[in-house]
């Protein structure tokens, strides 16, 4: 096809808009709405030109390039109505800077410390010099309003985590609303009101939590001015440098990008061009990274239990009394917990260091239990992501997709858009139910007769339900996939549950798909045979062990009884532990290390910013070891790592027993769901360290839907007592639309169950004050 | 087919046995306009009547005829006498009319509008020989007023469904070749050619195509879509079958006001008559044409009005245009081709279809054949809802059919807000797309607002401009930012606070938001300003050197006062003002107090229409040089 641009003759291959064309071409148009992501929206008209033949002024990024067109983009008379619209885009995006006499010495005289949410001079933008509109101003060498200024006025809202929203900078160009509903598909965000009120946000006023943002922070990324900015990394600046590296908190391990601004880890984004992002991230890999390394809980120097109490040490005496503790250990007297967040250079090592000094195989980690031993099982026949992205029709079981899994989510939006079937069998109401073909509620509290039911009609022993029966003939009719959800994890029935899954999975011939919310938990258990916290714990009572070794993990909230505890951690454990020694470790983005994700692929990440205080990498603490006790620990080398060896799928064992559960009945009308808590780094819980995810994950507090509040007269808050038929607690409530009508939600800070059984049936009443 | 002579038939009967059986019926127009008049306790008083002389009569709830300022019009028939009209019949004269004919048996045809019907009666003129009526021109408008919007029969009796009944028999292609002859063009006010546009969308491939009536009436003075749906909603269904035949579309949508209760009402159960009598669904008429019909009722919103918007909030998205190309025609609703015609077009289209191409260019001039509607109001003797040739001109309308004005005319706003202000001057310009586009305004939808020496054409265009401003729907800055920046500058000048150069700036403003909105509705917002600018500089220019408003209408401009000699003394203006601003003893000249004043008109009101007032509140403006 070919057209002429300002009298130069261009050829184009593929179809393409004409600022597309001209940008192609080394043609400058200013545009400020269009973006490489996105439909061409066509709301700034910066990018009007003039066509031959054609009527008025029409937007090069909503036109299509067509053959013999002949375009203008530089005519005098486009420029003068461009300068205009950037005026009166001017007229209501605050530019005092423009009119102050002191713009030119201005910046000269910022040498003051810039405090968070502090204005400092006019500056008070946070995207200056990173801002669109401020460079479309300078394009145009504006130096002064033609038009009264109409300062909207507008409160900032700061009421969400993790950005702040100053709608007074917006420029309507509609990026955040697009990358919202086309992108990320979350359609959190729509053109609100008409006229000069028009305003951006969710429906109804809602906040963005109730509106179930995902805070994937794709709009963040996309906003060309400051009317979105993220609130850690408001007043940083310009970041310095952009790292490759992986997120570290699940195990999808997601390709990300670390910020740096003075040596600093400020902040993460998916890979790509900043301004591009969209939105590939879930909340944790977008905003908590940052959040997490730089919190002021950090242990910062070593520590040793003196008979007086604690005490500051030097690296040397905290090395030479842990080596002592060491050598006084006798072989098999030792249990070591380690991580499922530590990278797999740091397992080898510290198995070394058990097998090898302390003579003990009892290793374990605090989330092993004997269903995340099945989960794990049916985990290792778990195929590729890509290769789940060739199923014809999906269906996932226990998936709580909320906060979590971005990449998996959004294939699921993807593909269920696209039309192939995707069932979505459970209670949790997450970003891809809207997008479910089916949504499927099993059975209260008899999940695993509901999976039956499914296995029977399969075999075509028995006629289901006409929902079955369509989930049924997709199954048999496509290539399917299933996904199983680490939620499932925290049922009492988990066991049985995976078993019919994976029944499910041969007979239908289906491609198995488990994520599970721990960063390096593959690299774990293909690296070590992990003991059952279970056993370890009652070894423990039973006094089996003088040393309890804690790398990255704790299960103990006192102190057990053993003679030493060696604590090695970048987080502080809960006062009463007691540890003898406190090693303070780096985590991630300040050593290096390799992860292994749900592909079973091996990431590297790399030291980006220096330990926090005096912590060393875990690698580093355990090599001063090695040289205290004058040993050699070999160096982890991936190709020595038997994948194929280790990673052979594990045996599943036909599951038996089913625990009985209470059915909801007249007594106990509703369904409780707990969650053992799955946002963890290195022991610490993402809710608890990290403010804003608190907000989104609330712990300890039963979640229920607003249709229940209304109808047990219940506000954000209030105490409540919830009741089984054998325990009764107390607990504060919230309110959210994300919760099915009728079941409760409760995300426990501990790895123990509540109550009796998972589900459970319970009743709730307002706490007697 | 068969089934369909049958129905003709069956209506025909009903019909005739109501208007030629010479049995008692009463018609009451009951349209918006009629309601609006008290038509509901006429048809009370009506009813109370029946019980009270214990006679009994037929009652028809017609739609409007036109003259809307003769709301409620009752029109009675009795055997002998042919169906004659009475117009603002109130309750009392409603029972006195029933009376007469029906008791008393009497022709009583004192006060009468005049006949309506084949058989002239002596001594009465035809209704549709009323000035008002005389010079226009009924197609489109042809039942309106004459038949039960409700009534089914009454429509098929009248030739309903000939022209759908013709059309199936003829191949699509044939249709779109006589609309295209018949050089129908787009009633909603662009004026684009209705037959070029099925074309393009018939030549479309896709399974799926939508037909669209856009029944989203927003500009503030128009209710001709309004009045014709509620008084003759089969006329406009019958097109869309037509057009649906036409361009392949199987899936129909009304887009309509959720203001316009009444006519949703209307359309609702005209479908429901459509599905008893197989005229819409699977299978029309025994044909293998399938169609179905939607009503999307709109949130009120004047953008919606706008075809891409309109698409938008039918696919449940925010009312908010988009980019054309690609038009519906080729990409519209879902993704699939759509055409969306206006009310008024798809109401000919049926009349087309019925008398011929070669019969609908018999009216209007070249380029522009056939009727259009406008609705007639402002400061107008007649005011309602008229249908004329095209090619007529602006002069006809206002003084032959509107009765002129009662003060000295100043201007006509046609097209709405999106239209243009044309003076005395140019009242010769004849009623076509290019003509009136030429004088700087819009055929648009068919609002013409008549505004006398009272009114101020700042204050119209500063009306006009915030309107358009507030329903912005804030996608593209020209349309959000600048007509904002355009209010502002008005209201400055209507305040008396201008400064020098706000013409230009106005002028300058206005152009660039022409050539650089996204759609109509900013292309089209500065209108009102620059044609008043273009026509009525000198009051602009009055305003801001002089302070003066020759209408007396800019508050910041006014001051009332109260002329000693004509005052009563009665103290009605004392009771009615609510800042205490006018004070005098009773029997003596009142004191106004101008800074306590705030010019809210009631002392005003009071002393010009209370008979024991003197009249002597006046306003005025001052000039201050």
């Amino acid at each position: 096809m070919k057209l002429t641009i300002n009298n130069k003759k261009i050829e184009i291959g593929k179809p393409a808009t004409l600022l597309e064309v001209a940008e192609q071409n080394n043609i400058h148009i200013p545009s400020l709405c269009a973006h490489p992501e996105l439909t061409p929206h066509g709301g700034c008209r910066l990018c009007i030109v003039e066509i031959q033949d054609r009527k008025g002024y029409p937007t090069s990024c909503t036109t299509m390039a067509e053959e013999g067109m002949v375009v203008r983009t530089d005519t005098h008379i486009l420029q003068k109505m461009r300068e205009e619209l950037v005026q009166l885009i001017l007229s209501e995006h605050p530019a005092g800077c423009l009119l102050c006499e002191d713009v030119e010495s201005c910046s000269n005289f910022q040498g003051t410390i810039r405090k968070v949410g502090v204005t400092t001079g006019c500056r008070w933008c946070p995207k200056d010099q990173d801002c669109e509109f401020q460079k479309i101003v300078e394009e145009f060498e504006i130096k002064g309003l033609t038009l009264p200024g109409l300062y909207r006025n507008i409160e900032v809202e700061k009421y969400d985590p993790f950005f702040d929203r100053d709608y007074n900078l917006c420029i309507y160009c509609d990026r955040c609303v697009r990358i919202c509903n086309e992108y990320r598909k979350s359609s959190v965000l729509s053109l609100k009101q008409r006229g000069n009120k028009t305003i951006i946000g969710p429906a109804f006023k809602d906040t963005h939590i109730d509106a179930q943002c995902e805070f994937c922070g794709a709009c963040v990324s996309v906003c060309p001015t400051g009317a979105l900015s993220e609130k850690s990394r408001k007043w940083w600046g310009l970041p310095e440098k952009y790292e490759a590296s992986i997120c570290p908190i699940c195990s999808l391990n997601c390709e990300i990008q670390v910020l740096t601004s003075n040596h600093k880890i400020v902040g993460s984004l998916p890979p790509g061009k900043p301004h591009d992002s969209g939105g590939e991230l879930c909340v944790k890999g977008r905003f908590c990274l940052s959040e997490l390394l730089n919190r002021t809980e950090r242990i910062l120097e070593p520590q040793y239990k003196f008979e007086e109490g604690y005490g500051i040490v030097s690296w040397d005496l905290a090395i030479e009394k842990t080596v002592e503790i060491l050598q006084q250990t006798k072989p098999k007297r030792a249990a070591m917990f380690l991580s499922p967040s530590l990278s797999l250079e740091e397992v080898s090592k510290a198995k070394y260091l058990a097998e090898n000094i302390l003579k003990t195989k009892d290793i374990t980690s605090s989330v092993v239990d004997e269903n995340l031993f099945a989960y794990m099982r049916l985990a290792s026949h778990s195929v590729s992501k890509k290769e789940l992205e060739k199923a014809s029709s999906y269906v996932s079981f226990f998936l709580n997709g909320n906060y979590k899994f971005a990449p998996l989510t959004m294939m699921l939006k993807n593909v269920a858009s696209k039309g192939l079937p995707y069932f979505q069998i459970g209670w949790a109401k997450d970003t891809t139910s809207r997008f479910a073909t089916h949504q499927l509620i099993p059975t209260l509290c008899e999940e695993h007769k509901y999976l039956d039911q499914i296995i029977y009609i399969l075999k075509g022993d028995k006629k289901g339900s006409a929902e079955l029966s369509d989930l049924v003939k997709v199954l048999q009719n496509s290539k399917p996939a299933i996904i199983v959800g680490p939620e499932v994890i925290s049922l009492s029935n988990c066991i049985p549950l995976l078993d019919k899954i994976n029944q499910i999975s041969k007979l239908t011939n289906a491609k198995l798909y488990l994520p599970n919310p721990y960063g390096n938990l593959n690299g774990l258990f293909a690296s070590i045979k992990l003991k059952r916290f279970k056993d370890i714990d009652k070894k423990i009572k039973d006094g089996k062990y003088d040393l309890i070794y804690l790398i990255g993990d704790n299960p103990f909230n006192n102190r057990p009884k053993v003679k030493h505890i060696i604590y090695q951690n970048a987080f502080p454990a809960s006062s009463h532990l007691d540890p003898d020694v406190v090693l303070p470790t780096a985590i991630w983005g300040e050593s290096k290390g390799s992860y292994m994700n749900t592909d079973r692929k091996i990431q590297k990440t790399k030291a980006i910013a220096k330990p926090q205080g005096y912590s060393l990498s875990h690698q580093e603490v355990f090599s001063r070891i090695a040289k205290g006790m004058k040993f050699k620990i070999p160096e982890f080398k991936i190709k020595d790592f038997g994948i194929d060896k280790n990673l052979n799928p594990l045996k599943l064992k036909a599951a038996k027993k089913y625990q009985k559960l209470g059915i909801p009945n007249n007594i106990f009308p509703f369904v409780l769901i707990q969650e053992k808590s799955q946002h963890l780094y290195s022991n610490m819980n993402l809710s608890k360290g990290i403010e804003g995810f608190g907000e989104l994950v609330k712990l300890d507090t039963i979640m229920l839907h607003p249709k229940d509040a209304k109808k047990l007269n219940l506000n954000n808050n209030d105490n409540v007592q919830l009741s089984s038929s054998q325990s009764e607690k107390s607990f504060p409530i919230i309110i959210r639309k994300e919760i099915t009508p009728g079941y409760f939600h409760l995300s426990l800070s501990n790895g123990n169950i509540e109550f009796e059984s998972n589900p459970c049936a319970v009743n709730i009443r307002r706490e007697y004050v | 087919m068969n089934n369909f002579v049958k129905l003709k038939k069956q209506s025909t009967k009903k019909w005739d046995a109501l208007v030629n059986s010479g049995e008692a019926a009463i018609y009451l127009g009951m349209a918006s306009c009629g309601k609006a008049s008290g038509a509901d306790n006429v048809k009370k008083a009506i009813l109370n009547a029946f019980d009270k002389y214990n006679v009994t009569a037929k009652l028809v709830e017609v739609g409007c005829i036109g003259p809307c300022y003769l709301e409620p019009l009752m029109d009675i028939s009795v055997e002998g006498l042919p169906r004659i009209s009475f117009g603002n019949v109130n309750e009392k004269m409603a029972d006195f009319l029933i009376r007469k004919f029906l008791v008393d048996k009497e022709k009583y045809t004192k006060k009468t509008l005049g006949f309506i019907g084949n058989k002239p009666y002596d001594g009465i003129p035809s209704f549709f020989d009323h000035p008002m009526l005389k010079s226009q021109v009924r197609i489109v408008t042809k039942n309106c007023g004459l038949i039960d919007p409700e009534n089914i029969h009454h429509y098929i009796a009248n030739d309903g469904y000939a022209g759908l009944e013709k059309a199936l028999t003829m191949s699509p292609d044939d249709i779109i070749e006589d609309i295209t002859y018949a050089h129908l063009r787009g009633r909603g006010g662009a004026g684009f050619k209705t037959g070029i546009k099925w074309r393009t969308c018939r030549d479309t491939k896709s399974d799926t195509k939508y037909l669209i009536c856009n029944a989203d009436e927003g500009d503030p003075g128009a209710f001709m879509n309004r009045l014709l749906i509620e008084s003759d909603p089969h006329a406009v269904l019958e097109g869309m079958l037509i057009a649906a035949y036409a361009i392949g579309a199987t899936h129909g949508y009304i887009y309509i006001r959720a203001e316009y209760p009444l006519a949703i009402k209307r359309l609702h159960h005209a479908i429901g008559q459509m599905r008893e009598n197989n005229l819409i669904g699977d299978h029309i008429l025994e044909s293998k044409f399938s169609f179905d019909i939607k009503i999307k009722e709109g949130a009120g919103a004047f953008v919606c009005g706008e075809e891409t918007s309109l698409i938008h909030s039918i696919e449940g998205k925010r009312g908010m245009p988009r980019t054309r190309p690609p038009f519906p025609a080729v990409s519209g609703l879902n993704g699939n081709p759509t055409i969306i015609n206006n009310v008024e077009t798809l109401g000919t289209v049926s009349h087309i279809l019925r008398n011929g191409a070669e019969w609908y260019r018999s009216f209007g001039v070249d380029n522009n054949f056939g009727t259009k509607t406008f609705s007639l109001v402002g400061k107008i003797r007649r005011s309602g809802l008229i249908e004329v040739p095209l090619g007529i001109s602006l002069k006809k309308i206002i003084y032959d059919i509107g009765g002129g004005t009662l003060k000295p005319f100043k201007a006509v706003q046609t097209g709405g807000p999106s239209g243009g202000c044309i003076p005395k001057e140019l009242l010769d310009t004849p009623v076509t797309y290019e003509s009136l586009a030429t004088v700087g305004s819009i055929m648009g939808s068919g609002g013409l607002i008549v505004m006398d020496k009272d009114t101020c054409v700042v204050d119209v265009a500063r009306y006009f401009l915030d309107f358009i401003q507030k329903e912005s729907c804030g996608k593209c800055t020209p349309c959000r930012v600048g007509t904002r920046h355009m209010v502002e500058i008005l209201e400055k000048i209507c305040n008396g606070e201008a400064e020098p150069g706000y013409l230009d700036k106005l002028e300058s403003l206005g152009q660039m938001i022409k050539s650089t909105s996204l759609c109509g509705l900013g292309q089209t917002a500065p209108n009102p300003v620059l044609s008043t600018l273009r026509y009525f500089r000198s009051e602009y220019i009055q305003h801001i050197d002089e302070y003066y408003c020759s209408a007396v209408v800019c508050r910041s401009l006014i001051e009332y006062s109260v002329i000693k000699e004509n005052c009563t003394g009665c103290q009605l203006c004392v009771s009615v003002c609510p800042t205490g601003a006018i004070v005098g003893p009773r029997s003596e000249p009142h004191n106004l107090d101008q800074d306590k004043c705030i010019k809210c008109r009631a002392c005003y009101e009071i002393c010009r229409f209370d008979a024991i007032a003197g009249n002597a509140i006046v306003i005025t403006s001052k000039k201050e040089v």
